[in-house]
């Protein structure tokens, strides 16, 4: 799956959605190669502006934070807080001139798959409009 | 709680312009309470620095350090060691704060990046009110503990003004009225003759006629 022309992906994802993240991360992993780096988090409201910034600055082209569906939070209300978080990052992005919309949101469905990689692999796959991050232009 | 606010990119931008080397220093206690000047805040202010030098293809270096407060002697004293490195600091402290550090380091340049705003309370989680001016001369315990310097739009001493609904003032149906306030808690309290009393304005020139006001205390001084 590598390639000079792949999007680097951070994917930080509710480690609740699969029971078996850890070994299906890896599966993915190993599917993606570098384009894709993945941080389980306990509750995808654990995360905060300053993790999908970093990403951002560290040279991701996508941040995708990936949640349990509406209601089904094991914390409650950790992916409502997630979704706040994330338009707060956007903002701060924004403020900069760069796309807010490479940091996305992507609540699982009740349907979903308890399985980690298969929840990401048809989102990974999805065309991407954004292009190489503006950080990353003129370096490496 | 003294709460402030970032300033707009635009205006930090500009104020930093001239520097190469700036140290974004954030103050632990008032500010990082109302989630706009401690390390966190810190943190995304120099991620965000950081990633706008490089796509305005500036060169520009960007330390972080918190300090437990910025307007106490003992802690500024930390800057110390780092600000050879630095050309400017960027201070996300009150403008108490920001006066402080550049009353100890007359000889560098400190920026403020926040706009001081009020003293307040954090309601809850996110949301924070404004409820002390600062007058000078409290006298909570005869309005109930709501401050009607502060809380009432009119500023009313002695009963409401007629023009609230529903407990909401007229000036902004998402403020509630003070007065609505101080008289169900009086009432609660069983109080209520503390409205007996006419209550004379307050008397700003004892306290804010006179410039900058200062507290001194002997057996606080070492």
């Amino acid at each position: 799956m590598e390639s000079d022309q792949q999007v680097h992906t951070v994917v930080f994802f509710c480690q609740q959605l699969d029971p078996q993240q850890d070994l299906h991360s890896r599966d993915l992993e190993r599917e993606w190669g570098s384009g894709i780096r993945l941080f389980p988090m306990h509750c995808s409201g654990r995360v905060e502006a300053l993790h999908l910034l970093m990403a951002v600055e560290q040279g991701a082209d996508r941040v995708l934070l990936l949640t349990c569906a509406e209601g089904r939070c094991r914390y409650r209300e950790g992916n409502l807080r997630a979704r706040r978080r994330l338009e707060y990052a956007r903002s701060l992005l924004e403020e900069i001139g760069i796309e807010p919309g490479r940091l996305e949101l992507r609540m699982a469905s009740s349907q979903s798959p308890r399985h980690i990689a298969r929840i990401l692999e048809p989102i990974l796959r999805e065309p991407w409009s954004h292009g190489p991050s503006p950080l990353s232009m003129g370096t490496d | 709680m003294i709460t402030g606010t970032r300033k707009p990119m635009e205006e930090i931008r500009a104020m930093i312009a001239p520097f190469g080397r700036v140290l974004v220093a954030g103050c632990g206690t008032c500010v990082a309470e109302c989630a706009s000047g401690g390390e966190k805040e810190v943190a995304l202010l120099a991620s965000q620095l950081r990633m706008d030098a490089k796509l305005r293809k500036i060169s520009l270096e960007v330390g972080e350090i918190t300090l437990d407060r910025q307007c106490v002697y003992e802690f500024i004293d930390q800057l110390t060691p780092f600000l050879e490195n630095y050309d400017a600091v960027l201070s996300l402290a009150c403008g108490a704060g920001v006066q402080a550090v550049a009353e100890v380091f007359p000889q560098w340049v400190i920026l403020p990046g926040l706009d001081t705003g009020f003293l307040g309370e954090t309601r809850e989680a996110g949301l924070w009110l404004e409820n002390c001016r600062g007058c000078g001369e409290c006298r909570l315990h005869l309005f109930a503990g709501v401050c009607p310097i502060t809380r009432c739009a009119k500023r009313l001493f002695n009963g409401p003004c007629g023009g609230s609904r529903a407990g909401q003032c007229e000036v902004s149906p998402e403020v509630q009225c003070a007065w609505h306030l101080i008289l169900e808690r009086l009432e609660r309290q069983g109080r209520m003759d503390c409205l007996e009393e006419i209550y004379p304005p307050c008397d700003w020139s004892r306290h804010q006629g006179r410039g900058p006001r200062k507290i001194q205390r002997e057996d606080q001084r070492a």
